[in-house]
């Protein structure tokens, strides 16, 4: 009855336009209130005291430097080299800028941990050279959005280290090391359509011709960011730090480059950075620590046991379910953000997982391809809606190329659900 | 060369090489207008595109244009700089603390663990300031859908409903986390790694969700009086 209550606050607050952080904080107040009617104060000290826990978490300290680095990156001028080094390298034929979009956004993956900031940096560069060379805009925010969507999946990655502070049982390097052959496959996924579509409706053909820029210069440039997620990446498998240290080692390698090496980043820039980052950030941990209100009043209600208990025991079988948690998070990834999914459903989600047996890294790389999926499916897609913005089209016009592209990296989805070894080869092979 | 002081457009090597092509990006200097407006307020969206992306440190005489123009703040009364300041400070003292860290670990072989506890305290302060600034803004993740369509009068409607109900949930924060703070001042409780009162960190907490409440209000007087001009 209760529980009803909550979901349904939920939702009507968030419907009417409540900052879902606050609508969760407010239905979980809510209930709190109504199961503790004759508790002193409504137990509603329980309020302050899981917004406080919620937030004091040393593990949380990533989020803000993994936006940071983000924010730093999108503007050190890595991007364009590459984009120059890839040209440089696979030429300028039919086809071969969607190839490249994808791919120096899959690379800036291994640097950037948020897939919006990716599609800034990434639709910067591309959209203009791509529309330049005759792609259509639509098409170019879609290949852009979607390949942005893999930053998530690639390692660093702020979706796992949200999942890792909710489910103990997956570490942060073992989640990373996890993400990496998913990742990298729904690139190569992602790749095939976006080539064959271009082939096939002769797009970007204007500037075939163009000669190719010089190999060797253009490695000299691109070496600086090159040598980026060979630190990140390296560095925290080699023990040398923790994802969050790794994630403030980027931050000052980033400066370093984006100041001194390729002069982008003035001085006076650096306020912007950092408040845009403060704020992004603010934004996500504001809805951890009312979601933490949330999460403690669903637990004390005591729904999630018989619910799990009634799901697993519905007849629909292992995979039933399993479709059934696709579908469900597919409907909700339409409304709601990454993060916000993450925060509700796992603690609803993680007993079924239990109760399967199933994973806890598996399942993690499964959600968040999930999410990644929804990071360019309309209406809601953060990704799409930053490449939308530079191609400067509408949404809507993304909607013939961009289901292509879902398709494909549906298809690795449905890979990774069949052979759990995608997602938990590496990780094992490196010992987490 | 001019065409890449323009600025903010990242043409690379091909506009260098070819300078007689029409190089300017015209999709960056206006908003686009056929998108509707709410996709423009997803925080996301927001904070990365105001950023300014000027990337010819040879020739940029004028300062870095913003890739679309950075919507203006909110006519507040307070100065929105106040929060501003105080994130800004905060994620750079957090990044300072744990660079220096990684480096005193490697030359000395040391770790400060109660850095550790500052951090966490620092992250809240964070959490507070960006999340203020992030309510006037409207920058905090939200269903437009809904609430930005339909006729102005639904739409003003709709916003100071939304607007109480954090109001009212602010406010009720702040005198339950003071009711915290007087307990844990009460109790003398001492923090866990350094040993300093738990209330130096937690009073933080009833202050600057205050501080949200009254920016809270503040939009509300503004909705308010929007409608009596």
């Amino acid at each position: 009855m209760i529980a009803t209550l909550l979901f349904v606050v939920f939702a009507i607050l968030m419907v009417i336009g409540v900052p879902v952080c606050v609508s969760l904080g407010v239905a979980g107040t809510l209930a709190i209130v109504l199961a503790n009617q004759d508790v002193a104060w409504f137990g509603l000290l329980a309020v302050p005291q899981n917004f406080y826990a919620g937030l004091a978490k040393y593990p949380l300290l990533a989020i803000p430097m993994f936006v940071l680095v983000g924010s730093i990156f999108d503007r050190s001028g890595v991007a364009r080299r590459l984009v120059d080094l890839a040209i440089a390298i696979v030429g300028r034929g039919p086809g071969m800028l969607p190839l490249i979009a994808i791919a120096v956004a899959m690379f800036l993956g291994g640097i950037s941990g948020s897939g919006p900031a990716c599609a800034a940096a990434v639709g910067a560069v591309m959209i203009t050279a791509m529309s330049r060379a005759g792609y259509p805009g639509p098409f170019s925010a879609s290949v852009v959005a979607a390949g942005a969507a893999t930053d998530i999946l690639i390692p660093p990655s702020i979706a796992f280290i949200i999942y890792s502070i909710l489910v103990p049982g997956a570490s942060v390097p073992a989640l990373f090391a996890a993400g990496m052959v998913p990742g990298i496959l729904a690139g190569f996924a992602l790749i095939v359509p976006a080539v064959w579509l271009s082939r096939k409706h002769k797009l970007g053909a204007l500037e075939a011709h163009l000669p190719r820029p010089p190999f060797w210069a253009s490695l000299r440039e691109a070496l600086w960011g090159l040598a980026a997620p060979v630190l990140i990446l390296g560095g925290m498998r080699m023990g040398w730090f923790t994802p969050t240290e790794a994630a403030v080692v980027a931050v000052f390698y980033g400066l370093f480059v984006g100041m001194f090496i390729h002069r982008t980043i003035k001085f006076r820039d650096l306020f912007i950075i950092l408040r845009e980052a403060a704020e992004l950030s603010a934004v996500i941990m504001m809805v951890v620590a009312l979601a933490g209100i949330f999460a403690w009043a669903l637990s004390t209600l005591s729904i999630i046991d018989p619910l799990t208990h009634a799901i697993v025991n519905s007849g629909l079988g292992e995979w039933g379910v399993l479709a059934l948690l696709i579908l469900l998070l597919m409907t909700m990834g339409m409304f709601l953000d990454g993060i916000s999914i993450f925060l509700i459903f796992v603690p609803l989600l993680m007993p079924i997982a239990d109760a399967y047996g199933w994973d806890p890294v598996w399942f993690g790389v499964i959600l968040t391809l999930k999410v990644a999926l929804g990071q360019f499916t309309p209406p809601l897609a953060v990704n799409l809606m930053v490449s939308c913005r530079i191609a400067r089209v509408p949404m809507e016009s993304t909607v013939p190329w961009v289901l292509w592209l879902l398709g494909a990296m549906f298809l690795v989805l449905i890979a990774v659900l069949v052979f759990p070894q995608l997602a938990l080869w590496l990780p094992h092979a490196l010992g987490y | 060369m001019a065409w890449s002081t323009v600025g903010c457009c990242d043409v690379g090597w091909i506009g260098q090489a070819f300078p007689e092509l029409p190089l300017t990006c015209p999709a960056i200097h206006s908003v686009a207008p056929c998108l509707p407006l709410h996709f423009f307020d997803h925080p996301d969206t927001k904070l990365l595109l105001s950023m300014s992306r000027s990337d010819d440190p040879v020739e940029s005489v004028d300062p870095a244009e913003p890739i679309i123009p950075v919507t203006s703040d909110p006519a507040v009364k307070v100065p929105l700089a106040i929060e501003d300041w105080l994130a800004v400070s905060v994620i750079a003292i957090l990044a300072l603390i744990t660079f220096v860290n990684v480096l005193v670990r490697y030359f000395t072989d040391q770790s400060f663990a109660w850095t550790e506890e500052i951090s966490v305290f620092l992250l809240i302060v964070l959490t507070m300031a960006g999340g203020s600034s992030a309510f006037v803004r409207n920058n905090h993740i939200r269903i437009e859908a809904v609430a930005d369509k339909g006729s102005p009068a639904r739409q003003r409607r709709l916003a100071l409903i939304s607007h109480t109900v954090v109001l009212l949930f602010f406010m009720l924060l702040t005198v339950l986390s003071a009711r915290l703070v007087m307990d844990q001042y009460l109790y003398e409780e001492t923090s866990p790694a350094i040993g300093v009162p738990a209330w130096w960190y937690s009073i933080w907490l009833p202050v600057m969700a205050a501080a949200i409440a009254l920016r809270s209000l503040g939009t509300l007087r503004r909705l308010l009086q929007g409608k009596a001009q």
